[in-house]
């Protein structure tokens, strides 16, 4: 019988003040000493670099040969069929079809040796998504609360946003499933008031809206309020709202939505018909496109974590829709897939979002993610396409205190395993919580309430300029 | 027939220490030990453990840090002997060993400085490294067990403070006071506690302190009570032995109770509890009307006896055996919820009912609880599921290593995985909708216990052999094991089963076990009333484990009967049942008491899958909530408020947290507004009575929260709706703020 490795066994470690407990060093009269490797920051957080994310997930893994790790010079059965043509960083290829992506290559740090070992969409997905390996390789790994909270959850549960404004995580414009729902979407054991505001709406329809945001045709703000007012005179009689945190509680929360519901703030950074059809166009005319626009909204309002996710399904055998899978199944083939419908949605959007956020001052404070769950085989397999690639695959940061125009990690001549620097899943985590100025060794419980750290990793002090 | 062993039996003293070490006379003449020679075991571990070195996030960790590599807490000294000796040792100049220049940072050490070269701790270290640094000697005493002193204590302020003294008792009858070494652990943060031991309270409040020292650990349980000079005991009413356990607390932690809750209270929260469900309006006042004396207790025996009561305690056992249709399909999910339903419905004795889940094997169409094994498809999640659903143990840790504070072990975890080992299964067809998921079946199969094993131990690559959890006979191997696990497990003999049951049904009517949470029962987890917790269990297996008879119990009590509001000597306590603690309603029990006031005692809403409209409490699965592609607005709002999708074995998976889109849900969205609008529904039934707007205001108050308005109320809503152009819509702003009021979405 096959036994999975304890999904929580490396995280079977102690939080600094536990470990200041358990060593007992008051009483031998010692300071606080740097007890973990890489902690540069004794005593709590890390300085904030990043004020916010946006983590743009690219569902079903773009394939790093084609993309930002190219290897002009391995056979032809490894390298891209695609020309490479030099980027503004004088380091990296990139494909001949994403000219503009390669101007703002110098934004980038580009790493090139992540890896893992999870070959299948749901378990690589919720460890992209959550920064921990699952319990197994599975693909149709399920949603549990066993399982980790998403990225933005735990921002949620260590550097909220203040109550009564913007929400500190929106997702949106899909739910990714492949088969079934990937977890790490949401706030898991953490529990739900840490899910994110979830928006499964297509920002490129005309009528994009928010529907908590919206009430029905019937109810009218002044409706609602009056509506309030008497919900409020039935709550002093019983006066559970002065001895019942629990009343307390649920109150905040109705404060909450009735403020969002009544905040002009709120409903401008959902409200894409503001910005100016140029613009709008800059971005492409997309579903993707149209969410990153939302997600630079979303930001520069006050979100903290925005998560758009590429597409829901793990698509590869359309040039209408679907995310990276380009397996080349059903007599498709990927290289006229990618050049047809993701290389092109990439190239206007990601380079107009980076200039975006640059000209409007936010690039510094906030935090480009670009990956997917894993990269593609660096061997061209017999449908002239890619199949799935843990081992080693790049991934993007930019901006929010990461350094510009870098690459960190190396991968072999076939791009297939790392040569120098690997990084881990994890590791990703923590310099994601770092930039953010959250401690990466911090303490959460689990529903077995065994208190677990929010990663694992080490954050990788390389990539912050 | 196995009983369960008295060892197992005296391990589960609640509240009282794991090990007491049994002493002949001669042996406890207090001998201290030689202090030297120094023995790595006995001295040196200590010395490592205490500084932290074989911690998680040092070198305890799974690829350790830096060159060294040690067991997680010391979980194994001969490998972690090995390391030290080979690399950060020197022998022949002892003060030049690595360990010890690492230690007070004469070398560069990532770990800091963790004590100095004037420390008993470095001392120790140079002797032994001078001595040559021995695994063992000969005759060396081992450690036997831990005692910690006081076992329990409830302190009265101005006291705030007292010391426990810990002592390791050896194999060749030493003991030794070892306070330094040890390790301290509050489970609640009341208390300050220095490296020695040194207990101080911050706040008035109850503390479980679990003092390690290397593999074991003793429980220190603590109570700090607020002075209270003035403090009068009201002397509340005892109705059965349940007071007379919770009282005896009170009174020693100077607490009284909140006043009884009255009728109308009392009848809403019954009905709750017993049907999930609001009472109407015509059963409300008639029983608030009613002069009965003993009319609580009659209503108790009214709803025991009412359908809705085995739909609702139904759903609780569906949600914790993993009745889903993507293992067990439509039609095992129907039998099995049915089997359960019937169950309850009949009142089978909870002990027969689970050593029926645990030892039915058969066809999953024809033999329910088979399908139990089919949800559960390997031994160790068998096992797993079984320990926690029913012995609330949580073995899931020890599947990876021995927890240092834990009793279980790796050994335990495989051996009693073993009993489960040969199960198997005749797919006799496998339908599935998700080609892709091995994980999903639809068809019928037949749970048997096959001639093969296949669990094997990771640490030794052979199939353990098989035990009962706590046991130390090995069972052989034949079917009839699982019916010997069932007889084992259900016994009232045994120390966990009657226990984890009766606290859980305490759970469910009081909101919080005496165990809590109800699956974790441990030594360094004790209830928070040991004598009640006994007397209940003692009842509970008197009376044929009868969950009618629990419930009538515990309902009886005045304890259950107690209002929310908290006085000046309960309000900062949660955990001694002197009040009742508002929480609120679970998934089913708001959506179907918002169709039942909203649509009268027919209304149900609709599930996807489901061609009639039912009760969501009466829903046999979760694959209209989980796994819809059109979901209902039923659907949605289950799922949203909490339904588990029912892939775990822990109760904690059902949550009744609140999240910002619940409250979206109730104010912008789409299935309480729709209600409200439906035509037909109560709303136009109270216009069309063309009675005084004075009492359709009264009849929609006790209709929604089970009570009169009260003069502001009365006057703020009739207005409202006397002055409104449209009535319609005044009267549902009225039922809007009356559903959404906290007495209507908090159980009180």
């Amino acid at each position: 019988m096959k036994t999975p490795s304890c999904p929580g066994f490396d995280n079977l470690r102690l939080s600094r003040r536990q470990l200041i407990k358990a060593g007992g060093m008051g009483a031998l009269g010692l300071t606080l000493p740097k007890i973990l490797a890489g902690s540069e920051y004794p005593g709590g957080r890390p300085p904030a670099r990043a004020k916010s994310v946006i983590f743009l997930f690219q569902w079903g893994g773009p394939s790093h040969l084609d993309m930002f790790d190219l290897k002009p010079d391995a056979p032809s059965e490894y390298r891209s069929p695609h020309k490479p043509i030099r980027t503004s960083n004088p380091d990296l290829l990139t494909s001949e079809h994403l000219p503009r992506v390669a101007k703002i290559m110098d934004r980038f740090t580009v790493i090139r040796s992540v890896t893992h070992n999870m070959k299948n969409h749901n378990s690589a997905g919720y460890y992209a998504l959550s920064g921990h390996a699952p319990p197994t390789d599975d693909q149709r790994l399920r949603d549990s609360i066993d399982l980790r909270p998403a990225y933005g959850s735990v921002v949620d549960r260590f550097a909220p946003n203040p109550l009564s404004g913007l929400p500190t995580f929106v997702s949106f414009p899909h739910v990714v499933a492949d088969g079934s729902r990937t977890p790490g979407q949401a706030a898991s054991f953490l529990g739900k008031r840490h899910d994110p505001l979830f928006v499964p709406r297509n920002p490129n329809d005309p009528n994009f809206t928010l529907p908590e945001l919206s009430l029905p045709n019937n109810l009218s703000i002044d409706r609602l309020h009056a509506r309030r007012g008497l919900q409020e005179l039935i709550d002093r009689q019983a006066r559970l709202l002065d001895h019942s945190a629990e009343a307390r509680g649920l109150d905040d929360y109705y404060k909450n939505a009735i403020a969002m519901l009544n905040s002009e703030r709120v409903r401008e950074a959902f409200d894409l018909s503001a910005e100016p059809a140029k613009v709008r166009d800059a971005y492409g005319r997309t579903t993707y496109g149209q969410s990153c626009l939302l997600a630079r909204r979303l930001v520069e309002h006050g979100v903290k974590f925005a998560t758009c996710y590429f597409s829901s399904g793990i698509g590869g055998q359309s040039i209408t829709d679907g995310g990276w899978d380009t397996h080349g199944f059903n007599d498709t083939r990927m290289y006229p897939i990618v050049e047809q419908y993701h290389f092109p949605i990439t190239e206007t959007t990601l380079p107009t979002l980076i200039y975006d956020l640059e000209n409007r001052g936010l690039l510094d404070e906030t935090l480009v993610v670009w990956m997917g769950e894993f990269g593609r085989t660096p061997k061209i397999n017999k449908n002239a396409s890619r199949d799935h690639w843990p081992n080693c695959y790049s991934v993007l940061l930019a901006g929010g205190g990461v350094k510009r125009g870098y690459i960190h990690g190396a991968s072999d001549e076939t791009a297939s395993n790392p040569i120098e620097k690997p990084v881990k899943l994890e590791d990703l985590s923590a310099t994601i919580y770092y930039l953010l100025g959250i401690d990466p060794t911090s303490e959460y419980h689990d529903s077995q309430g065994r208190p677990l750290m929010i990663s694992s990793g080490e954050p990788i002090l390389d990539v912050v300029a | 027939m196995r009983s369960p062993s008295p060892a197992f039996s005296s391990a589960l003293l609640l509240g009282a220490s794991v090990l007491v070490c049994p002493l002949s006379a001669q042996d406890s003449a207090s001998v201290t030990r030689d202090p030297s020679p120094v023995s790595y075991r006995n001295d040196i571990l200590p010395v490592i453990t205490r500084a932290g070195c074989n911690l998680g996030a040092c070198h305890g960790a799974q690829t350790g840090k830096g060159e060294l590599t040690l067991s997680l807490r010391g979980e194994d000294p001969v490998k972690d002997h090995k390391a030290l000796v080979e690399k950060f040792v020197n022998l022949g100049a002892p003060e030049k060993s690595y360990l010890l220049r690492k230690a007070i940072l004469d070398v560069r050490h990532d770990g800091g400085k963790r004590f100095g070269k004037e420390s008993e701790s470095y001392d120790l270290l140079l002797r032994w490294i001078a001595d040559g640094a021995p695994l063992d000697r000969p005759g060396e005493p081992s450690l036997v067990s831990l005692e910690a002193t006081p076992q329990e204590q409830v302190l009265f302020a101005p006291e705030d403070s007292l010391r426990i003294s810990v002592t390791a008792h050896y194999s060749d009858g030493s003991i030794r006071d070892v306070n330094r070494w040890a390790i301290y652990e509050p489970t609640a943060l009341n208390v300050e506690i220095d490296p020695d031991g040194g207990v101080k309270s911050l706040r008035p409040g109850e503390t479980t302190v679990n003092v390690r020292y290397l593999g074991l650990q003793a429980p220190v349980n603590l109570a700090f009570v607020p002075e209270r000079p003035d403090f009068v005991w009201s002397g509340p009413p005892v109705r059965n032995f349940i007071d007379e356990a919770l009282q005896a607390k009170w009174r020693t932690l100077r607490m009284n109770p909140s006043e009884p809750c009255d009728d109308a209270t009392y009848v809403r929260r019954i009905h709750l509890d017993l049907m999930g469900l609001v009472p109407t309006e015509v059963e409300a006042r008639a029983f608030v009307a009613d002069t009965d004396p003993d009319k609580r207790a009659k209503l108790v025996d009214a709803l025991l006896a009412r359908h809705e009561f085995a739909d609702f305690w139904a759903l609780k056992w569906a949600d914790l055996l993993r009745v889903e249709e993507k293992v067990l399909d439509t039609k095992g999910v129907a039998a099995f919820h049915g089997w359960i339903r019937r169950s309850i419905a009949e009142n089978k004795p909870i002990d027969r009912f689970a050593r029926e889940v645990v030892s039915s094997l058969g066809s999953t169409y024809e033999v329910a609880p088979a399908n139990y094994y089919r949800a559960l498809r390997a031994p160790d999640q068998r096992a797993e599921a079984i320990a926690q659903i029913f012995l609330g143990v949580r073995l899931n840790c020890a599947k990876c290593h021995n927890h240092p504070s834990e009793r279980w072990t790796m050994d335990d975890y495989y051996e009693f995985s073993a009993v489960f080992d040969g199960i198997d299964y005749d797919i006799k067809e496998n339908k599935r909708f998700d080609k892709s998921d091995k994980n999903n079946f639809v068809g019928e199969q037949v749970v048997m216990f096959a001639d093969k094993l296949e669990l094997k131990d990771p640490r030794t690559g052979q199939p353990p052999k098989a035990r009962l959890l706590g046991e130390s006979a090995e069972l052989a191997r034949d079917p009839k094991r699982l019916e010997e696990l069932g007889r084992w497990m259900t016994s009232p003999e045994h120390p966990l089963f009657a226990r984890v049951q009766i606290n859980r049904i305490w759970f469910h009517l009081m909101g919080r076990g005496l165990v809590d949470p109800v699956d974790d029962f441990r030594a360094t987890n004790p209830p928070s009333n040991p004598a009640l917790l006994e007397a209940l269990t003692d009842d509970f297996v008197k009376n044929g484990f009868d969950l009618r008879h629990a419930v009538r119990t515990i309902c009886a009590s005045h304890a259950y009967q107690l209002g929310t509001e908290p006085n000046a000597t309960n309000f900062d306590d949660e955990i001694n049942f002197a009040r009742a603690l508002p929480r609120r309603l679970g998934a089913e029990q708001l959506l179907d008491s918002v169709h039942l006031a909203l649509l009268g005692p027919e209304g149900r809403p609709s599930f996807e899958g489901h061609k009639e409209p039912m009760r969501a409490a009466q829903l046999p699965g979760v694959q209209a909530v989980y796994r819809s592609n059109k979901p209902t607005d039923g659907d949605r709002f289950v799922r949203l408020f909490g339904k588990p999708p029912r892939l775990t074995n822990s109760d904690t998976e059902r949550t009744s947290d609140t999240s910002l889109a619940q409250v979206f849900e109730l104010t912008s969205g789409s299935t309480l507004n729709g209600l409200l609008m439906r035509e037909g529904n109560a709303l136009d039934r109270l216009l069309e009575s063309k009675r005084p707007d004075r009492e359709i205001v009264e009849s929609l108050y006790w209709t929604l929260l089970t009570r009169a308005p009260s003069g502001e109320e009365w006057s703020a809503t009739e207005d409202y709706l006397s002055s409104a152009a449209d009535r319609r819509a005044a009267l549902e702003d009225i039922a809007w703020a009356l559903l959404n009021a906290k007495e209507f979405l908090l159980r009180r």
